[in-house]
């Protein structure tokens, strides 16, 4: 056992010296620092500019801007409560609509809102009762800002108005800020339902969306009214609408969503098996390779059997592989509690699975032993091959052989696929069974199939285990071109002593 | 160190041919033979790092195994090293492998890398070291655990004279400290100037086994002479080779005797012949002489 740990010690200093396993160490934490912020650096910082010229009186640029001014306080609505749910101040108003989750704010709960004081009269309440190190509640900004029709703008005509917004729509001026709408409601509008709308790019469909709503609502108005119904009725008319009764299911209890959400964390656990595996393995393979080609072995041989060597560097890369997931949930716990917890309410949901010990039973088995029976694989690799370049004619079919059904298998996971005859074919082959549970564990799957395949991937890595042994002995000091299947199989039937 | 009918076979290939032998303790053993002779699969089966086929082997009152790795340093044919693992790093692991303390195995390094003039690179990775170096430290990472059976597998080839000399004083230092060293090799100067006792193979068998002295007896005793008439004359020459004019009607002459007869005993009989002699030499056979003798010389060429 000694022996044993010594090798993998070496092993794990050798890779760890490696520019290459710092490298892979910070980029994938870094990727995923860079993939969360980019969303905020392409994103627009200021909200849009909209002018609206109402030429019917003003009653429409007054409905644009109330819409706009109603959807920003159910944002900010949406926002408080979630802070409230994320920091636990439910205390601060209870039966408040920002202590109420999870639910859908209609118009009348928005009015209600604003009428009560808004954003400053619940920032009073939580102040009342929230703790010193909780941070202050910061609305999002606003999407949208109506800008006045300037007067210049008030006379012209129609036809003239393509050439005179040209310099609103994209000023000259360093400092000029352009408008990014233009709404044009033409005296008209009610006899002819055309509205103009100039854009200083492609417009946001929510944004058309929601100017058409509101014109929509106005023409159907008016429509009512002409055919004689009281202006009044007609006024509500358009407002009528369903109360959606909106149920959240719970997790796992069908919604694909709430799925997904599920699936995250075992996803997560295939994902990182399949990468730490795959780079740590090369290393090892790699490692291997330059032993033969130093012509190092036969030193090594003299002190530690075969069987030492080989588990030696398994334990090794295990160990590299573990530390590698270990450093980069520790990136992940440290992001969690540095956004004071944003991140971890975001993937708390995603945790649920570890509620089970069988799930975390389950999780670490398949984890370590499909990285055995992987990395064994390459191990074989490194003792049959004297250059990386001989490894690569083995690795390619190995690698293809693994990573192909993994994608197929994860993007149906991600579809929220957990049955088919694909998904249990890949799950019941060992080579694929880590990855196929691992990935299945978040969407459930049955349990007698989990200790089913349980078993045969335990026999299938203490067989593969026995069998690559005796290849990886026989091969260590053999010579000569790289052995075919053949002289592969005869390898493995030959016994020594 | 014994083997008794050892055989080892490769599918069909046998490289190792009933071989039978023993090394007693604080000898020098050498192991002669060409390339192909079954040294170093013999080698490999005294380390366990192969099996025979059949035959017992025994090395230091032990089966081979692992066991015996903390009393045997070994330094194979084809050295190399971890090209990233500093020198002293590099030693102390094999001292640990050995089953030597950590601190033990440092000290140890670090006395070897001392000694062989190499303590300033002590810290140095194997790739930036020179190849001189780099065959010191694997010289060390054999040394490390002071061995009672050094075994080396054709230890001079790839060396520069310098290193050379310094495995000979390494071999000797060894011998005198009272531990028992085997090597292999097809360089008959070293085996000469280093060992007690010698085994010669080929094709995987034994084809002698005794001390240098022995060794040379298995050629006939050779003699130059200068002389005015052949040597072939006198009972016991076996054969007379001239050689040449030696001036004022002297001539050299190559003489081979028969076997069984000393030199000594052919000056007796020229002088009681009255055979007139103007020179007369004994002649040392070289040990490269003995092999192809025994082992022929299209073996001896391999």
């Amino acid at each position: 056992m000694k022996n044993i740990l010594l090798v993998a010690a070496r092993e794990f200093r050798q890779i760890a010296g490696m520019r290459s396993f710092w490298l892979t160490l910070i980029i994938i934490p870094l990727s995923m620092v860079i993939g969360g912020l980019a969303p905020q650096l392409i994103d627009k910082d200021e909200a849009a500019r909209v002018m609206v010229i109402d030429r019917t009186g003003g009653s429409e640029a007054a409905a644009i801007a109330q819409r706009i001014e109603l959807d920003r306080d159910r944002d900010m609505l949406g926002e408080l409560s979630r802070y409230v749910q994320r920091h636990h101040l439910e205390d601060a108003g209870r039966g408040a609509l920002w202590s109420q989750h999870d639910r859908w704010y209609s118009d009348a709960d928005v009015a209600q809102f604003t009428a009560s004081g808004g954003v400053n009269a619940a920032k009073a309440k939580i102040a009342r009762v929230k703790a010193k190190d909780t941070p202050e509640f910061k609305a999002s900004k606003p999407d949208y800002q109506i800008v006045p029709v300037p007067a210049s703008l008030q006379g012209v005509p129609e036809a003239g108005l393509d050439a005179a917004l040209k310099p609103v729509l994209k000023p000259e001026g360093k400092d000029a800020k352009p408008v990014d709408y233009v709404i044009l409601v033409p005296a008209s509008f009610g006899q002819s339902p055309l509205v103009r709308l100039w854009a200083n790019r492609q417009p946001s469909p929510l944004f058309v969306s929601k100017v058409q709503d509101v014109l929509t609502r106005d023409l159907r108005a008016r429509f009512l009214s002409a055919q004689g119904v009281p202006d009044a009725a007609a006024r509500s008319a358009t407002t009528i609408a369903p109360a959606i009764a909106i149920s959240t299911p719970p997790p796992g209890g069908g919604a694909r969503e709430a799925m997904l959400v599920r699936s995250i964390l075992p996803l997560a656990a295939a994902y990182l098996l399949m990468i730490s595996l795959m780079l740590s393995g090369s290393w090892m393979l790699q490692g291997t390779v330059e032993e033969r080609s130093n012509k190092l072995l036969e030193t090594v041989l003299a002190c530690v059997s075969p069987e030492e060597l080989m588990y030696g560097k398994l334990l090794g890369t295990a160990g590299v592989g573990l530390f590698m997931i270990a450093v980069w949930i520790g990136c992940g716990v440290f992001a969690a509690y540095a956004t004071h917890g944003a991140i971890a309410d975001l993937i708390r949901p995603a945790l649920d699975p570890l509620s089970s010990p069988g799930t975390i039973i389950a999780m670490l088995y398949f984890f370590v032993v499909g990285y055995v029976s992987i990395a064994i694989l390459f191990l074989a690799i490194g003792a049959m091959s004297d250059s990386m370049r001989d490894a690569q004619g083995y690795l390619m079919p190995v690698l293809l052989l693994i990573i192909l059904p993994i994608s197929i298998l994860m993007q149906a996971v991600l579809g929220g696929n957990s049955g088919g005859v694909l998904m249990e074919v890949l799950t019941w082959v060992p080579i694929w069974t880590p990855f196929g549970v691992l990935a299945r564990l978040g969407l459930g799957i049955p349990t007698w199939e989990v200790i089913g395949t349980g078993i045969v991937l335990g026999v299938y890595t203490v067989v593969l285990v026995a069998l690559m042994g005796r290849l990886f002995r026989a091969s260590l000091l053999a010579q000569g071109q790289r052995p075919n299947l053949k002289q592969m199989v005869s390898r493995i039937r030959t016994v020594e002593g | 160190m014994t083997l008794e009918r050892v055989t080892k076979r490769f599918d069909r290939t046998l490289a190792v041919d009933d071989l039978s032998f023993s090394v007693a303790p604080a000898t020098v053993f050498g192991f002669l033979g060409g390339n192909g002779a079954g040294k170093t699969t013999s080698l490999r089966m005294v380390l366990d790092i192969i099996r025979p086929t059949s035959g017992r082997i025994e090395v230091l009152g032990r089966a081979p195994g692992r066991a015996n790795a903390p009393e045997i340093g070994f330094l194979p044919e084809e050295r190399g090293l971890y090209r990233q693992m500093t020198a002293l790093d590099t030693i102390a692991y094999f001292g640990r492998l050995k089953g030597m303390t950590a601190s033990d195995a440092k000290r140890e390094g670090s006395a070897l890398l001392d000694r062989f003039g190499l303590a300033a690179n002590s810290k140095m990775t194997v790739d930036k070291l020179s190849k001189g170096m780099a065959q010191k430290v694997q010289l060390a990472t054999a040394l490390v655990n002071r061995p009672r059976l050094l075994i080396l597998d054709e230890p001079f080839s790839g060396l520069d004279p310098v290193n050379q000399g310094l495995l000979e004083e390494e071999i000797r230092h060894m011998s005198a400290a009272g531990s028992t060293v085997v090597f292999s090799t097809h360089v008959m100067q070293h085996a000469e100037r280093l060992c007690d006792r010698l085994l010669l193979l080929a094709r995987g068998r034994k084809k002698f086994e005794g001390t240098l002295d022995e060794a040379r007896a298995e050629l006939p005793a050779r003699i130059a002479v200068v002389s005015r008439r052949s040597p072939s004359e006198i009972q016991g020459v076996e054969n007379a080779e001239d050689r040449g004019e030696a001036g004022d009607g002297w001539r050299r002459w190559n003489v081979r005797l028969a076997p069984g007869i000393a030199p000594g005993d052919v000056l007796q009989r020229c002088t009681a012949e009255q055979f007139p002699l103007r020179q007369f030499e004994q002649l040392h056979s070289s040990l490269h002489d003995v092999f192809v003798h025994i082992v022929g010389s299209a073996e001896a060429s391999k």
